[in-house]
């Protein structure tokens, strides 16, 4: 974790951690992007809401960093991890317990819950990462990078085999791979850029909403 | 050795790989915890793993749409040539021989690796409709047509592949720590049944799915549907098993 951006959300976590209540609206803010793409991850992203966990995961973390049971950044990062991880497991479990009901009068009310398995993209906004995904091929600088992207995640085709296939190093893979993503933010900033990663309103104003929330609960007033 | 320390010491090698392994659910389960907290820490890092995301989402996209050619790498290793020579007659032979089975079928094949080579999209505008699970338990149709503006194609994409241990399990979490991995079921299917005397209205080709969950069924002529309500069933198969593993309600109104 050696990267400035991670230097410094450890100094804000710190910070926050002495009891700093404009620290802990910061730290929230640091924390959200990343808490947000462990609930994503995998398999069990289909079966849970993302964006309400993220919320969960938070108010768990700044509750425990109220009650100075932690004392070490990494240690927060850690348990924000693991918070996310659980609260995403239970929601998991909990519809997959409910999936082997599917014959009896639960039916409905499942059919009901199954509104959060909706995917985090509309019809039209895959329509624009696809446009922005092949526009990216089209523009990569030889065809050997095209087949390389296309085998390696249309294919499942692993890294060695293709560097063997394709007379290329590990490294000039690993470029490849980093140049695309890079390419594909710059295509999806300019083309669609609500599909780009900027931060929705909620992340700027949860933070705020969650530390006011905190802060009423435990004083009990304004 | 840790994550961590093999980043500090090659950080960009290690960071692509890392991503693209945490993306995949290849990394076991401590360095899946170990790797969490690290993107809990890096905004940057979050950034990475929803780009690769975006990436691997958008170039199954794309391909299904039909806008990637796929031809022969421009460029070889000198050593290698004799090798990928003798492969590629054999595949042209083989793919010879799959396209004149599967022509005039739908647009992908049942093996799943035919993905759209024309070029271009359609003339007129398909309708892409991406299905949840038991939808039609809802008050409401999951898909309605009108005759008076019917899509060129329709084009059904539905959720319902589960994810298993190599082993079959139906688990969140596999034996070896790593997440669900192989398709339940190796290839699947749609019918279109009209609900007025469970007629089969459409039978897709059998596929494979892609990229391990993503099915997509072409119906190209929705011109032949008749008024009325139909059930839209997928069937999971198996060597020796069939299940029915999502079920959708279609409407088709006269206007």
């Amino acid at each position: 974790m050696s990267s400035p951006a991670a230097d410094e959300i450890a100094r804000i976590v710190a910070e926050a951690l002495t009891g700093d209540r404009q620290a802990e609206g910061r730290m929230l803010q640091a924390l959200r992007p990343g808490v947000l793409a462990v609930l994503r991850f995998g398999a069990f992203h289909r079966w849970i809401d993302a964006e309400d966990l993220t919320q969960e995961t938070l108010q768990v973390v700044v509750e425990r960093v109220r009650a100075r049971t932690i004392d070490d950044p990494r240690k927060v990062f850690a348990f924000a991890a693991a918070t996310a991880r659980n609260l995403a497991l239970n929601a998991a479990r909990k519809m997959l317990r409910q999936q082997t009901v599917v014959d009896s009068e639960l039916v409905d009310e499942l059919a009901q819950n199954l509104e959060m398995e909706q995917s985090d993209l509309s019809d039209a906004d895959d329509r624009q990462l696809a446009q922005a995904v092949a526009q990216l091929l089209e523009e990569l600088p030889t065809e050997r990078d095209r087949q390389l992207l296309m085998r390696f995640y249309l294919d499942g085709i692993d890294k060695q085999q293709l560097c063997q296939e394709l007379g290329l190093s590990p490294k000039h893979f690993d470029r490849v791979l980093m140049r695309a993503r890079s390419r594909l933010r710059t295509i999806i900033e300019r083309r669609a850029p609500h599909l780009a990663l900027f931060p929705r309103i909620t992340s700027i104003l949860l933070p705020l909403a969650m530390s006011f929330t905190v802060w009423v609960r435990h004083f009990g007033s304004w | 050795m840790s994550l961590m320390n093999s980043i500090d010491r090659n950080p960009l090698e290690e960071q692509v790989r890392l991503v693209s392994r945490y993306v995949a659910g290849d990394l076991s389960r401590s360095e899946r915890a170990e790797f969490e907290a690290w993107l809990v820490a890096s905004p940057e890092l979050a950034a990475e793993v929803e780009m690769e995301r975006r990436l691997r989402r958008g170039i199954a996209s794309a391909a299904r749409r039909g806008w990637l050619k796929r031809t022969a790498p421009e460029r070889l290793p000198r050593q290698r040539r004799w090798q990928m020579a003798i492969a590629a007659s054999v595949l042209l032979t083989v793919g010879l021989g799959v396209s004149l089975l599967i022509s005039g079928e739908d647009g992908i094949a049942s093996t799943g690796q035919r993905l759209l080579s024309r070029s271009g999209g359609p003339a007129n505008s398909p309708l892409v409709v991406r299905l949840g699970k038991m939808r039609s338990l809802s008050g409401s149709p999951d898909i309605r047509l009108s005759q008076a503006a019917l899509p060129s194609q329709l084009i059904v994409e539905p959720d319902v592949v589960v994810l298993t241990c190599a082993d079959g399990a139906i688990e969140l979490e596999c034996a070896a720590g790593g997440t669900p991995q192989t398709p339940q079921y190796t290839e699947y299917e749609v019918d279109l049944v009209n609900r007025r005397g469970s007629t089969l209205a459409w039978r897709s080709a059998r596929q494979q799915p892609v990229m391990r969950t993503q099915l997509s069924f072409t119906l190209r002529d929705p011109g032949n549907l008749e008024v009325g309500e139909y059930d839209l069933i997928v069937r999971g198969h198996s060597a020796d098993h069939e299940e029915i593993v999502g079920r959708f309600w279609v409407q088709v109104s006269a206007r």
